[in-house]
């Protein structure tokens, strides 16, 4: 569920990304299994007080008013939350329009109640059924109810094929056509979704935001689901376009230079504090240092990422304030093709993990926003324990080199020429560093370069590249997102090992899907023990670091909630000046 | 004079032909497809063939380049394959961005530049000479991306008196209506909006005209001093007339032939420039946009945007052309 | 008058060489008379001459370094400190001379050659040939310099070559018209006048009498040419189009690199910033140079 999400369009210095996480306490709901869900749900009448940033974290009367102006590093894509797939995309759009469920503000996995006032899981895992949120209406005056709801449910299994062929259904491919049987709305505020198999990660995979509800009326007078996507208004830029239920209406998007969003005066959960701002305007800035100038200047109020190296500045700049979302949520990998020489034997890929000095990289590169991995998920992560990397030993590497016998240690070794991520903020300083280790030992790499979108993504990810710098963001912070969703589970089309990697384990594979399909935690446990041991064996790439997301705000912005998964609803923010 | 304008637009429809013809040769000649460039990771080959069929990528070339010049005839200049924004309404508000952008440069660098090459060449071998020199040469050897940056470091971090990124206040309310900020402002009635707006613009000017300011100096300067030299400027000065007449109307009058030249190619420069001016100061112009459009083979955005830049080329070069005629009489018609 | 137009055209071969190498080494005396000129002279000397002991000078190899020791202000081991890779700056700067160098002259020289016969074919014969050159070269020149880069270097793939190609491709509409521009303008000059009354052939006229003439703007155009070549290269970098071997110590690229540590390590700006301008500045005092002594006028 996630691959898309690394491709934030068009970014050129895209620090797009998240950082999931709890730090020292790993949080078992994301993973909580199906027949344990009921215990997190919400009472109704309880709803209200578990959910959105009720609790301001700075002192102060919130004051009203104000134009907030956010730096985010690219443009949005789409004005329909379902035809997204990049961070970009999403962090605009989920200050517009909600999600039945969603995550508490803070968190990496924790599901709380939004549209849905609360919701049932039916023994078997298979039958969901949400309670909806009554008194809701959709900017545009409709109510929100089950059947506008089912109406959003019915749109998604049924969006055009153009579409699909287009590539914008990414989130509607890999979550809903697979998984969702039927779904009904018997009443006017219950919807009951029925799932063709049980899955652990279909309640988690609701709070994202391509999954938001968009009012039905909008939705036809949009021509949402248009056979031909140039007549479809609705996703690209309306009138109408993006009508939700959120803190803030969607008004105007000039391409390439701003959106605009507007208080929503009659919000429905005003009683948990705000919306405060008048407006928010998401201006696209893709130069880091462009960015970090326009937030010292005072330009922009809220700078979504900013780059590793300069927290620092931020962090002594008394008119400004960093953002430290908590942990990390991505793994950044060193990668090889297990189909392409000398990647194709084990000794080579071992040697490889040792020539590699990841500490210093780590400190080089990371401004102290990130670590070096000690498993396959970032720290913190519920049952991925930690595995034996091997250490940085450029004699035992040579060593290796010798054992495997090959004597052609010439390829080619690739990274992005335009981008950077939180788990790679610096892909060119990096690959330098990464060659000299390399041809330390021996190794005779020869450095390629492409831009990331859309030749390297698309090169990448279909193995052609011997060597490559890759990574992860994740979309909720749990083992299965990073070790089977994103890089080693069979997830090739036919079935099979994914191209990307070329990474055949069966039993690893197995042990994955044992542990997808698993109820208790022990045996989740266990299972995801048996694959973290069976890959870290085969080493088919080398983690290099997890990191933060650092983001910076001005001194007088109040209110806002950091999230780990970049889900941050502006709804509290409030500006003290 | 009429006619001489009317042969020009009639000699520019080869001009534009050839282009057109040379421009989709090269989108096809890159290498990668767009079909897979839009899919990315998802590209398996029976969805990379529909795709094709879609973008009509599977009929023959010539058909293909049929089909796109039938729709620029019809004014339909298609969608990005990206966004699927109508090209024409992303050029409606991405060019006068660049406009703005590239006029504010050219003013700068010309308004600039002539005064400074006049100058120096009035004082030529003196000290202001060589200071004039060292200064439009240190102006053309730093990058755009470098000055750019470092100007939004010192007048808007460090002395915070100019913005660093932007065309407008975002807190300001202005309702686009052409694009034009510094028109609309004042169409809006809001001499405040204008002026920040002159404010936003002045960073990024000089960032861009920087290049061409030292070169319009440094042939201005060239120029005059050919000038000087020659017979009739000796003879005018040996009638006795002032130097400022001598300057005016002998020299300045032919001088100016060069200067206008390299003016006219300059805006070709200052387009081109644009395109990192606009990445640095996030200027929401169509130089960047254009990039992005190469990089994701978005064939139909490159050949319409190229097509345009090369309008907008063609008429300037027209009017430096028509200003040439009426500089140099003898060779007018040419 | 038209019969024998061909035997002398023909005649006019050797006595052309002969005046022209006149006209050069006059020339190059003027020069040496230049005080501008010759420190111009003196900068590229300096610079060609680091270009070519660079392995020499260069205290340590331009690769070398480590993690550690990176972005380290100036001291007495790293005279220029050390960049984001821990080299030692100083080392870079020398060695990159020999890539600037490289790229800048190839690329200017490829251009030069290319422009300069378009525009001599147009300018020197005119008419129908004019209008077809013209209209070719309006083609090129109306397509953004950078983005005709971008596109040539998609197109033929990365590499130092391809980028020197794509610098050039971008010059070569431009001096192609400016070298047509003041031949047009001399066509109609006195002396070219009377030349052509007394009548001397179009090829004799075009060489002899026209072209030195108006070889000075090229001249003044190509050397400014030289440095803005070394920032095109850079600014390919920017976007992302620089060398696939991002070690290469090249002042364009090092600058670059460098924007992101505006703040934390100005001396790596500053330095490679300053080698550009002082090379810029010794191109362009010597095409001034140049430019003055191939003026004949300047023998009065």
């Amino acid at each position: 569920m996630v691959r898309y999400r690394l491709l934030a369009a068009g970014a050129i210095v895209a620090i797009v990304a998240a950082a999931c996480g709890q730090g020292a306490s790993p949080a078992p709901a994301t993973q909580a299994p199906a027949s344990e869900a009921p215990a997190t749900q919400a009472p109704a009448s309880e709803a209200p007080a578990t959910q959105a940033p009720a609790e301001t974290p700075v002192a102060g009367t919130p004051k009203e008013g104000g134009t907030f102006v956010v730096a985010i590093p690219g443009d949005l894509n789409r004005t329909d939350p379902a035809l997204v797939d990049d961070a970009n995309s999403t962090y605009v759009l989920s200050q517009v329009l909600e999600t039945l469920v969603t995550l508490k503000p803070g968190t990496g996995g924790e599901i709380v109640p939004a549209l849905a006032e609360s919701w049932s899981i039916s023994p078997d895992g298979l039958q969901y059924t949400f309670k909806i949120r009554q008194g809701v209406k959709f900017h545009d005056g409709t109510d929100l109810d089950a059947a506008a709801v089912k109406t959003n449910f019915d749109r998604w299994m049924t969006i055009p094929q153009a579409y699909v062929d287009l590539g914008y259904t990414y989130y509607i491919d890999t979550v809903i056509t697979p998984a969702v049987k039927s779904v009904e709305a018997p009443d006017p505020t219950t919807v009951v979704v029925t799932l063709n198999d049980a899955n652990s990660a279909f309640l988690i995979q609701m709070t994202l935001t391509p999954f938001a509800i968009s009012s039905p009326k909008a939705l036809v007078d949009g021509d949402a689901s248009a056979p031909d996507f140039a007549n479809n208004k609705y996703a690209t830029g309306g009138p109408p376009a993006a009508v939700g239920t959120g803190p803030f209406t969607f008004k105007s998007w000039v391409p390439g230079t701003e959106v605009v969003l507007v208080k929503n005066p009659g919000y429905w959960n005003a009683a948990a504090g705000g919306p405060y701002l008048d407006q928010v305007t998401f201006k696209p800035i893709t130069d880091s240092t462009a960015t970090l100038n326009a937030i010292q200047a005072g330009e922009v109020d809220l700078v979504q990422a900013i780059s590793p190296v300069d927290l620092a500045t931020v962090q002594s700049d008394a008119n400004l304030q960093a953002i430290d979302r908590g942990g990390s949520c991505n793994v950044g990998l060193l990668a090889m093709q297990s189909s392409k020489p000398p990647f194709d034997n084990l000794k080579i890929r071992q040697a490889v993990a040792a020539a590699v000095n990841r500490q210093a990289l780590v400190d080089a590169f990371f401004g102290g926003a990130g670590v070096v991995p000690t498993t396959w998920s970032p720290p913190g992560t519920a049952y991925a324990k930690d595995v034996a990397f091997p250490a940085y030993d450029p004699e035992a590497a040579k060593q290796l080199i010798a054992e495997s016998g090959v004597t052609d240690l010439s390829f080619d070794f690739w990274y992005p020429s335009d981008v950077t991520r939180a788990y790679m903020p610096d892909p060119k300083g990096e690959f330098e560093a990464i060659l000299r280790d390399l041809e330390a030992v021996g190794f005779k790499p020869n450095p390629k370069t492409a831009p990331w979108r859309p030749d390297y993504l698309a090169a990448e990810s279909t193995g052609e590249y011997p060597m490559w710098l890759i990574g992860w963001n994740c979309d909720w912070l749990g083992i299965d997102n990073f070790l089977y969703t994103a890089w080693f589970g069979y997830r090739g089309d036919p079935y099979g090992p994914n191209p990307e990697f070329s990474y055949k384990n069966d039993a690893a594979n197995q042990a994955m899907l044992d542990a997808l399909k698993a109820t208790d935690p022990a045996g989740q446990e266990a299972a995801w023990g048996t694959a973290l041991d069976l890959v870290t064996a085969d080493m088919p790439a080398l983690p290099i670091a997890s990191a933060k997301t650092p983001g910076a705000a001005a001194a007088y912005v109040k209110g806002l909630i950091p999230s780990p998964t970049l889900l941050e609803i502006f709804q509290g923010v409030w500006l003290d000046k | 004079m009429i006619k001489y304008i009317v042969r020009r637009l009639i000699g520019a429809i080869p001009v534009l032909i050839g282009l057109s013809i040379i421009l989709f040769a090269f989108v096809h000649l890159l290498p990668g497809d767009p079909a897979t460039a839009i899919l990315g990771q998802h590209a398996t080959p029976e969805r990379v063939a529909k795709m094709r069929a879609y973008l009509g990528l599977d009929l023959p070339l010539w058909q293909q380049y049929l089909m796109y010049v039938g729709g620029i005839l019809q004014g339909d200049f298609g969608s990005s394959v990206i966004n699927n924004q109508p090209l024409l309404k992303e050029l409606m508000t991405r060019f006068p961005a660049t406009i703005e952008l590239t006029l504010g440069a050219m003013i700068y660098a010309a308004g600039v530049g002539i005064p400074l090459g006049r100058y120096a060449a009035r004082h030529a071998q003196g000290w202001s000479d060589g200071a004039v020199t060292v200064i439009s040469l240190v102006g053309i050897s730093i990058p755009v991306f470098v000055l750019g940056l470092t100007l939004q470091y010192i007048f808007a971090v460090q002395l915070d008196v100019l913005p660093a990124a932007g065309r407008i206040d975002p807190r300001a309310n202005l309702q686009i209506q052409s694009n034009f900020i510094l028109i609309d402002s004042l169409l809006m009635g809001r001499p405040d909006l204008f002026i920040d707006g002159i404010s936003h613009l002045i960073l990024p000017a000089i960032a861009l005209g920087s290049i061409p300011l030292a070169i319009i100096a440094r042939i201005t300067r060239a120029s005059v001093l050919d000038v000087s030299n020659e017979d009739h400027v000796r003879t005018a000065r040996a009638k006795g007339l002032t130097e400022r007449r001598v300057d005016g109307r002998h020299i300045m009058r032919n001088a100016w032939l060069p200067v206008v030249t390299v003016l006219g190619i300059q805006v070709g420069g200052l387009l081109a420039g644009a395109v990192i001016t606009e990445t640095v100061f996030a200027w929401g112009g169509v130089g960047r946009f254009v990039v992005e459009a190469i990089n994701n083979r978005d064939y139909l955005v490159v050949q319409n945007t190229i097509l345009i830049f090369a309008l907008v080329f063609l008429a300037v070069n027209l009017i430096v052309d028509i200003l040439y005629a009426f500089l140099n009489p003898r060779i007018r018609y040419a | 008058m038209a019969a024998p137009a061909i035997p002398a055209g023909r005649s006019a071969r050797p006595a052309e060489a002969r005046a022209s190498r006149g006209l050069w080494s006059d020339a190059f005396r003027r020069l040496l008379r230049n005080g501008p000129a010759l420190v111009g002279l003196f900068l590229i000397a300096l610079f060609v001459l680091t270009a070519a002991l660079a392995p020499v000078i260069a205290p340590y190899p331009p690769l070398a370094g480590s993690l550690a020791d990176r972005l380290q202000p100036p001291t007495a081991e790293h005279w220029m400190g050390t960049d984001m890779q821990g080299r030692d700056e100083f080392s870079r700067v020398i060695f990159g001379a020999q890539v600037s160098l490289v790229a800048g002259v190839v690329s200017v020289v490829m251009g030069v050659t290319i422009g300069g016969l378009i525009g001599a074919l147009a300018g020197g014969i005119g008419g129908k040939v004019d209008a077809v050159l013209m209209r070719v070269v309006d083609v090129m020149l109306s397509i953004p310099g950078i983005l005709l880069a971008i596109g040539i270097v998609a197109w033929l793939d990365r590499g130092l070559p391809q980028i020197m190609f794509a610098v050039a491709m971008v010059n070569v509409p431009i001096f192609a018209r400016i070298l047509r521009g003041s031949l047009l303008s001399l066509r109609e000059a006195d002396y070219v006048t009377a030349s052509r009354s007394v009548g001397a052939s179009r090829g004799r006229l075009l060489a002899r009498h026209m072209l030195p003439n108006s070889l000075t703007p090229l001249i003044v155009a190509a050397t400014l040419a030289l440095a803005t070549a070394i920032i095109d290269v850079a600014g390919l970098g920017f976007l992302g189009l620089g060398p696939p071997d991002p070690r290469t110590p090249e002042w364009g690229t090092m600058l670059t690199d460098s924007t992101k540590f505006l703040r934390q390590a100005p001396w790596l700006i500053i330095f490679p910033g300053v080698a550009i301008v002082i090379t810029a500045i010794g191109f362009n005092l010597l095409g001034d140079g140049l430019r003055e002594s191939l003026d004949p006028r300047m023998k009065r």
